[in-house]
């Protein structure tokens, strides 16, 4: 009996979960419908960058956004380029050892991440490289992200097709300590211990003290799937113990 | 896997970071001095290619936090050294011109300038971050990041000073991401950034790159393996001998020698 009122708990924290990512996912769907519409032609790069930053910036100047970065990622086909061009935004910044405090959007500058000319090509990033093979939306992370935020966050990537061919992709990225508030009551809320999982078992958020965030869990059978996404609410304890 | 470039082949190959810290803001006096010298080690050392063009002088000034008429200056007094060429026009602005022999001699005053203790605190430092993130990813890596570290190790290009340089900081950074550890992010990038051009001195010796590039092998492997002392010794003996390397230079400058000997 009490078993079922908290697997009804558990379940209602992995739809939480869910709810967070669908609404993710709707926002790419407008963003990539509205790119579609407008794209006849190859857009000039400037062209782009104003009709997606009216698109994604909006969002990103909300107080307390949920994004910390949104935009397109063009093909180098769809804009007559040799290489991807990033119509790209990252929210405002707090404090930031690195890149510094902003308090506006501000547009993703690659030359000033000039140390990442080491990745060679960013066309094999995850979050660009299985959205074009898979044609499918795609979550990415957690991950530590030094391009943009220069934090540990999750981007979700949706491919913007016409034509049979991919033209880009929009995507959206949250910090997981954002994706920690809008799920850890929700968690908290089972009684359990237990961790928010990627695909790779990674740990995103979790309710077990003796599990960090960022390490790895073996797989487990009886976790929960957050249903529509990659992740799973694994149960930590007493029957599986921290991965150590 | 392939290497596309995603950029020109004018653009600068440069050691990570490099770039970011030769344009970070001064504080101090003298500063049309200290943006002419910055500018001058990093084309010396090779962070700004021969050919490139700099940002303008308002761009300068805005990145260095210095007014329009010191950026002004340093580029005047870049132009005396002969380090770079003013041209005018529609494709005009201030370029890199290939320096001569002059090279040594200014590495040569800058490894001078450094004390031994200076040198060698710094290599306990970055090794220790290293070391860290080494010992973190083994721990935490997940079979498709071993898959794409190996990937990247494996199109990894160790065979000239610049390349090397650029892909011995761009590993330690790897290491850092893989990590999960923002705060050690942060950090390899500060160090990098702050450092690397005289870090990595030593990849203008050929032995040297093919140790760091057996380093990288080794140490992605361990990563692979979990086994994260391996991966930390791996990265601290890399480390420890490119400090060796730097040492070794100094002391040969002090006994009136060259860098390389």
């Amino acid at each position: 009996m009490a078993s079922t009122v908290m697997d009804a708990a558990v379940a209602s924290a992995a739809d939480r979960v869910s709810l967070l990512f669908l609404g993710l996912y709707d926002t790419l769907a407008d963003w990539r419908d509205a790119i579609l519409t407008e794209a006849s032609g190859a857009p000039t790069p400037s062209v782009l960058d104003e009709r997606v930053g009216a698109l994604v910036l909006p969002p990103l100047r909300e107080p307390d956004p949920l994004l910390i970065g949104a935009g397109f990622i063009a093909a180098p086909e769809f804009t007559g380029s040799s290489e991807l061009h990033f119509s790209w935004w990252l929210g405002p910044l707090d404090d930031n050892p690195v890149f510094g405090a902003t308090a506006a959007p501000s547009r993703l500058d690659l030359a000033s991440r000039s140390y990442s000319d080491y990745l060679r090509d960013f066309a094999s990033l995850e979050w660009y490289r299985i959205p074009s093979t898979t044609h499918r939306t795609h979550i990415t992370g957690p991950y530590i992200d030094h391009l943009c935020a220069c934090d540990y966050i999750v981007t979700v990537t949706s491919p913007v097709e016409a034509g049979g061919r991919m033209i880009g992709v929009v995507g959206v990225d949250v910090y997981v300590k954002r994706i920690e508030r809008e799920v850890l009551p929700a968690l908290l809320a089972t009684g359990r211990r237990l961790a928010l999982v990627n695909k790779a078992g990674r740990v995103m958020v979790s309710t077990d003290p003796a599990v960090a965030v960022g390490t790895v869990l073996p797989a487990l059978a009886d976790s929960t799937p957050c249903p529509g996404t990659p992740f799973r609410l694994v149960p930590t304890a007493p029957t599986a113990p921290a991965a150590r | 896997m392939s290497i596309p470039t995603r950029d020109g082949a004018r653009t600068t190959r440069a050691v990570p970071g490099a770039r970011d810290a030769v344009f970070a803001q001064l504080a101090d006096a003298g500063r049309a001095e200290q943006v002419a010298r910055r500018l001058a080690d990093a084309i010396v050392l090779g962070v700004l290619a021969p050919g490139e063009r700099l940002p303008n002088e308002a761009e300068l000034a805005r990145r260095f936090g210095v007014a329009l008429v010191t950026a002004r200056e340093a580029l005047g007094m870049l132009r005396e050294a002969g380090l770079v060429e003013t041209r005018r026009g529609r494709d005009g602005g201030s370029f890199v011109v290939h320096p001569g022999d002059a090279d040594d001699a200014m590495l040569t005053a800058r490894l001078r300038g450094l004390s031994q203790v200076e040198l060698g605190d710094l290599a306990v430092y970055v090794t220790t971050i290293a070391a860290g993130c080494a010992d973190r990813a083994a721990e935490r890596s997940t079979p498709p990041d071993d898959e794409r570290l190996r990937a990247w190790v494996d199109a990894a290009d160790f065979s000239t000073p610049s390349a090397a340089r650029r892909n011995a900081g761009g590993f330690l950074l790897e290491l850092a991401v893989l990590s999960q550890s923002t705060r050690l992010v942060r950090e390899q990038l500060r160090l990098q950034a702050e450092f690397g051009p005289l870090l990595w001195l030593g990849m203008r010796d050929p032995a040297l790159r093919a140790r760091a590039a057996a380093a990288a092998d080794a140490i992605a492997r361990a990563v692979a393996a979990r086994e994260a002392t391996a991966a930390r010794t791996a990265v601290s003996a890399l480390l420890s001998d490119v400090a060796a390397w730097l040492l070794g230079a100094k002391a040969r400058i002090e006994t009136g020698g060259t860098i390389d000997g």
